[in-house]
């Protein structure tokens, strides 16, 4: 247990993604959009984000379980941790340069009523 | 007496409000299995702790550097609950900032170097406390510790990955 605690508080969290949610918004995006080219285009960018959001979730899998086999070996250095971290780190900031890009994407095919009903503000 | 105080009663009853009055009744059932169901989570995590505290005990044989183990793994849980708080701020914020039409990728890029610092800040002292840690500890009472998984623990980590 120790391990894993340490392993999830130096990861600061599994679910670490800026904007891993969207992806998840397919039934909304379905209630509110109407059926035409512009909803296919929209659904298409959801599933885009779902995709990239399985492979950043697999990517964190990777390190959680990298992290663990070196946080259990009583002679791990800090500077071999770092090394693991900084790799995840570069893979968290891809994914979220990613999403971002994906994100404007999708609003681009939502108007803005479209866009305030499928994402509401609280 | 008593059965005209169950007429009236029978008689007051409005078409519909049994139902209203079913309904009531679930979610009050609903509510409090959802309470019980809160608490016991908590406390299958403070068992884990102490089951934590319990190995430490039993695997180091000398007292004082079993005392101050203890006194690590003492903080570990509010660490553990300040990242929960962490976290769903920030899922709050991010939703916020999406929810907004207007918002623009610089809005985006700086809110997620936000989150990066926040991430930065808890990485060091994990490191810490697992440097102090193994200080503490021999290689073998290291290895004995990292392998107890009690059923509470075993619950507490499955939890703490859904984080």
């Amino acid at each position: 247990m120790l391990i894993a605690l340490f392993t999830i508080l130096f990861l600061s969290a599994s679910s670490t993604g800026l904007l891993d949610y969207i992806a998840e918004s397919r039934d909304n995006v379905k209630a509110v959009m109407v059926k035409d080219d512009r909803r296919d285009a929209a659904l298409d960018t959801l599933k885009a984000m779902k995709k990239i959001t399985k492979g950043r979730n697999k990517d964190v899998k990777r390190v959680s379980k990298e992290l663990r086999k070196a946080f259990a070996g009583a002679d791990t250095s800090d500077e071999q941790l770092e090394v693991i971290w900084n790799g995840y780190f570069v893979a968290v900031n891809q994914y979220d340069h990613e999403i971002v890009d994906l994100r404007f994407e999708l609003k681009e095919q939502l108007t803005r009523e479209e866009w305030e009903a499928v994402f509401p503000g609280s | 007496m008593n059965e005209n105080m169950i007429e009236t009663h029978a008689i007051r009853v409005r078409p519909g409000a049994c139902c209203r009055m079913l309904v009531v009744a679930m979610a009050f059932s609903v509510a409090a299995c959802a309470g019980k169901g809160k608490s016991s989570a908590t406390d299958v995590e403070a068992q884990a702790f102490e089951d934590l505290r319990s190995e430490i005990r039993e695997v180091i044989d000398d007292p004082a550097r079993a005392a101050e183990a203890i006194a690590l793994v003492n903080a570990l849980p509010d660490e553990l609950s300040a990242l929960r708080r962490d976290v769903a701020d920030r899922k709050r914020r991010a939703r916020q900032l999406n929810a907004d039409y207007d918002a623009s990728r610089a809005d985006f890029e700086a809110l997620a170097e936000q989150f990066n610092r926040e991430r930065r800040a808890g990485r060091q002292r994990v490191l810490d406390e697992h440097r102090e840690f193994l200080a503490l500890v021999t290689p073998e009472e290291w290895a004995e510790i990292s392998k107890a998984h009690t059923k509470a623990m075993k619950a507490t980590i499955k939890s703490m990955q859904a984080i």
